[in-house]
């Protein structure tokens, strides 16, 4: 199994869940857009969609439950013919990051579900203290966005 | 589960056996629990998705050893035993202390799906 990641901390909670919950791609973003961590992902361009699209729909659907029940929606699932997308946050001291994983039959949403609580459980002990505030998009975004996909990908 | 379903009978009835402390209506492929009936600290959403993985495997292997459709799956454990049993992708599970009797259990859960509990 290749998990890819930026952040040394995110690795093992990550691979334990891939692991454990059989999905075939998850990737781990800050709500921004930038990646932490990921895996099955082949291409830094499919990573970089994955992500831009991920934090769209996390936004979207973020401020529709906000509209409707005064809160975010806590997770999204999309069932498609052959594969099934989860998209569900996960909160740290180091602040709030997005999930996305990508399963087939091979498992299901109720393990996804469930081996997603526990990875929320594990992210959030494994998360070093939180850093200084920083600006929401950074004036380097593009540059950290590239730095990020360079490490991923073996490029750094 | 407080509002009734069409399987909320089924699920009394399997509740009330000795030693029963949950009965659910799982989706196979989802994992997902469809309608319970649980004791309190029975981790429902838990047993659910990992007993229909497992039954869905179970069937899968069954299928494959050329053996036909699983029909009664019953997994024992140090302190309690699971059984399964499944139909049009629902699964009926039932989560049991060792004192249950398998048998009551096990006739319990194939006449509920034969009388259609699963459609």
């Amino acid at each position: 199994m290749t998990i890819a990641v930026v952040e040394p901390w995110v690795e093992e909670p990550l691979k334990r869940f891939v692991s454990e919950a059989r999905v075939l791609l998850a990737l781990l973003l800050h709500p921004s857009g930038q990646v932490l961590a990921q895996h099955g992902f082949t291409r830094a361009m499919d990573v970089m969609s994955a992500c831009a699209l991920a934090a769209a729909i996390h936004a979207s659907a973020g401020e529709l439950g906000r509209q409707l029940e005064g809160k975010p929606f806590a997770g999204l699932h999309h069932a498609g013919r052959e594969r099934q997308i989860f998209l569900a946050p996960v909160a740290t001291a180091r602040g709030q990051y997005i999930l996305l994983t990508v399963f087939d039959r091979e498992s299901s949403l109720g393990l996804v579900q469930l081996y997603y609580g526990e990875f929320q459980a594990r992210l959030a002990a494994a998360a070093p203290a939180a850093p200084e505030p920083a600006v929401v998009l950074a004036e380097n975004f593009e540059g950290e966005l590239n730095r990020n996909l360079a490490v991923l990908f073996g490029r750094g | 589960m407080s509002s009734r379903s069409p399987f909320s009978e089924m699920l009394a009835t399997l509740i009330r056996q000795r030693g029963v402390v949950g009965s659910m209506v799982v989706s196979e492929s989802d994992g997902i629990v469809v309608d319970s009936n649980l004791q309190i600290g029975v981790k429902g959403t838990v047993v659910a998705a990992l007993a229909a993985s497992l039954y869905r495997k179970a069937r899968l292997s069954a299928s494959a050893a050329g053996l036909g459709e699983a029909t009664f799956l019953q997994l024992e454990a140090e302190r309690g035993r699971v059984f399964a049993i499944g139909r049009n992708d629902l699964v009926m599970v039932t989560v049991a202390e060792t004192r249950a009797n398998i048998g009551l259990i096990r006739v319990a859960m194939l006449r509920a799906l034969e009388d259609g509990g699963l459609g």
